[in-house]
């Protein structure tokens, strides 16, 4: 089946250390697909190696279609991948104007930049009232928009959050996930890492479970929904020692 | 004693208007490449010397020279940057092995000047000898030269087109963003090497603006740059570092402060000689008090 993203056998760290072992993940066009685990696991690094920012020791990217293996994330962006970091996602010193402008930063012309603005703006009212304010001065769930809309505005084919939820209380995390669920009826693929994740599989196709920078299960949203996700297990949960979920399978 | 204070201040604005000019480039350098560039006293000193030769060479006036010499030692600075600092930054060098290798490159360049040109100081007023721009003029209590208005004219023209630079333009909006959060700016799809060149290239111009006008004030030679790399830096760490706005600010306190000293080291009868310390002082106490600068009251740089 064509997923319009995929990523292969991931192996990534830093430096000289494997973090990451043989992940596989993939994405449909106009699908959210979770990726969840306890802290430590490597889900941010598994981003960060889609992007560049760790260290690739193995492993394959593919988008749509084509191996898209150890690109630079200036190209990433310009070939359709988004990507809002765990943290420091926003510019402080830059206002919301400014922040989406460097989301635009690939965008040719003068014209294009500003219906995108607009366009931005429609989406995230909130940010619209408030063009010129300093991102640092913004609440948590006002900078997460930020984010997302920064990653928005280049229009990514996929979009690969992290954490966009840590740290909201459940208004302004709530509203965050509507706009996912808009931005994907629009199309484009997400693929969310989170903590929350009742709250991530209640919005997802699809989602994976690492544990221990392994995948130690994958499937259904709905059927890893019905998961005993509470803590003890959670934190327990053994590579292979998985009796109720679906063993991860490489494609 | 009696203090002509009118004088005292605008020697401030002179004094601060050339180590803004100074220090806008080594701020911003510093702020993108995350390390000290020690041999911005040198970018300083070959803008004097590159001034002086092509002015002498093609009998140029200031401000043709001034251009001229801003491109080429914007890429003088550029080469330094790509040549140099960024291969060892890719290779893993830190931020101590940066500065250390500025130090040293530094060195290099100092030495090669005195070597190439002569250790001997040199006048503008020898390839200008019919200028106006030493005679002085008395307005009121003040007396001033042309070349200082000239000086704080260009300090002037250089803040507001910065800033037109750093928050109209997209490649402005971009550097103080690749300053803030690099690989953010990565992941906005900025090439932040770019970025990153011209920011080297703007930088050393600027030195040499400043050694152009240092140099004409007083004399070129081979340490024009390091005369006064202590107030610069000065200016750079009480601005807060990569903060352009706090670096104008910070200029003019120096300035100030230095000319105020001159009058405490008169009255208590020491040399002037160590006016230098004022700066000093300043950074230390900046250091100590509050390292990150005057960075708090201006969060938009
Ligand atoms: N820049 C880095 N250099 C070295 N090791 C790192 C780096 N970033 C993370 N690690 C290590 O990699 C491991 C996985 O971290 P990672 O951030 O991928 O986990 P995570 O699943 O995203 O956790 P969290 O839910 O807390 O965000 C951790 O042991 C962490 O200490
Ligand atoms: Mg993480």
């Amino acid at each position: 089946m064509g997923a319009i993203f995929a990523a292969e056998k991931i192996a990534a760290g830093y430096g000289d250390v494997v973090i990451v072992h043989d992940i596989s993940i993939n994405a449909d066009e106009g699908e959210i697909v979770a990726i969840v685990g306890p802290n430590g696991s490597g889900k941010s690094t598994l981003l960060k190696s889609i992007l560049g920012f760790a260290r690739l020791f193995g492993g394959r990217i593919i988008y749509q279609g084509k191996d898209i293996t150890g690109i630079t994330p200036d190209r990433a962006v310009s070939l359709g991948i988004g990507y809002v970091p765990q943290i420091n996602n926003v510019f402080p010193n830059l206002t919301i104007s400014e922040n989406l402008d460097m989301g635009a930063y690939q965008i040719k012309g003068k014209a294009s930049i500003k219906a995108g603005m607009t366009e931005i703006y429609v989406m995230f009212p909130e940010l619209g009232t408030r063009k010129n304010a300093l991102a640092g001065n913004l609440s948590g769930g006002e900078r997460q928009m930020l984010a997302i809309a920064r990653a928005m505005i280049a229009q990514p084919k996929v979009l690969l959050l992290d954490e966009p939820l840590a740290s909201l209380s459940p208004k302004p995390a709530n509203a965050i996930l509507s706009k996912m669920q808009k931005i994907k009826e629009a199309g484009t693929a997400i693929i969310i890492v989170e903590q929350n994740v009742k709250k991530a599989l209640s919005i997802s196709n699809r989602g994976y479970v690492l544990v221990n920078g392994t995948c130690a299960m994958e499937g259904e949203a709905a059927s890893l929904f019905a998961e005993d996700f509470s803590k003890e297990r959670f934190l327990g949960l053994e590579a292979r020692g998985i009796d109720k979920g679906l063993p991860c399978v490489h494609n | 004693m009696i203090v002509n204070w009118p004088q005292v201040l605008f020697n401030s604005v002179v004094t601060g208007s050339l180590y803004l000019i100074g220090a806008v480039g080594l701020t911003l350098t510093y702020g993108l490449s995350n390390f000290p560039n020690f041999a911005h006293a040198e970018f300083i000193t070959l803008g004097a010397f590159i001034s002086y030769g092509v002015a002498h060479q093609l009998e140029l006036s200031l401000l043709p020279a001034l251009i001229i010499t801003f491109l080429i030692t914007g890429a003088i600075g550029f080469l330094c940057y790509r040549g140099i600092f960024q291969p060892l930054a890719r290779g893993g060098a830190n931020m101590i092995h940066l500065m250390v290798a500025s130090i040293a490159l530094g060195f290099i360049l100092r030495y090669s000047i005195g070597a190439a040109w002569s250790w001997k100081p040199l006048y503008f007023s020898n390839v200008w000898p019919l200028s106006s721009l030493w005679s002085h003029h008395d307005i009121g209590l003040l007396s001033i030269t042309n070349l200082w208005l000239w000086l704080i004219f260009a300090a002037v023209a250089l803040s507001v087109i910065m800033h037109l630079i750093l928050v109209k333009t997209k490649i402005g909006k971009a550097i103080r963003a690749t300053s803030s959060n690099p690989e953010l700016a990565l992941a906005s799809g900025i090439n932040i090497n770019r970025v990153i060149w011209l920011t080297w290239f703007i930088g050393a111009g600027l030195a040499a603006i400043a050694g152009i006008f240092r140099g004409a004030d007083t004399q070129i030679w081979p340490m024009t740059g390091w005369d006064i790399i202590l107030p610069v830096f000065a200016v750079a760490i009480l601005g807060g570092i990569g903060n352009y706005y706090g670096s104008i600010a910070a200029a003019y306190i120096i300035g100030l402060a230095e000319n105020i000293g001159v009058i405490a080291l008169l009255a208590v009868g020491l040399s002037t000689e160590y006016r230098v310390g004022i700066a000093f002082l300043i950074l230390i106490v900046t250091l100590i008090a509050k390292p990150q600068g005057l960075a708090m009251l201006f969060r938009k740089a």
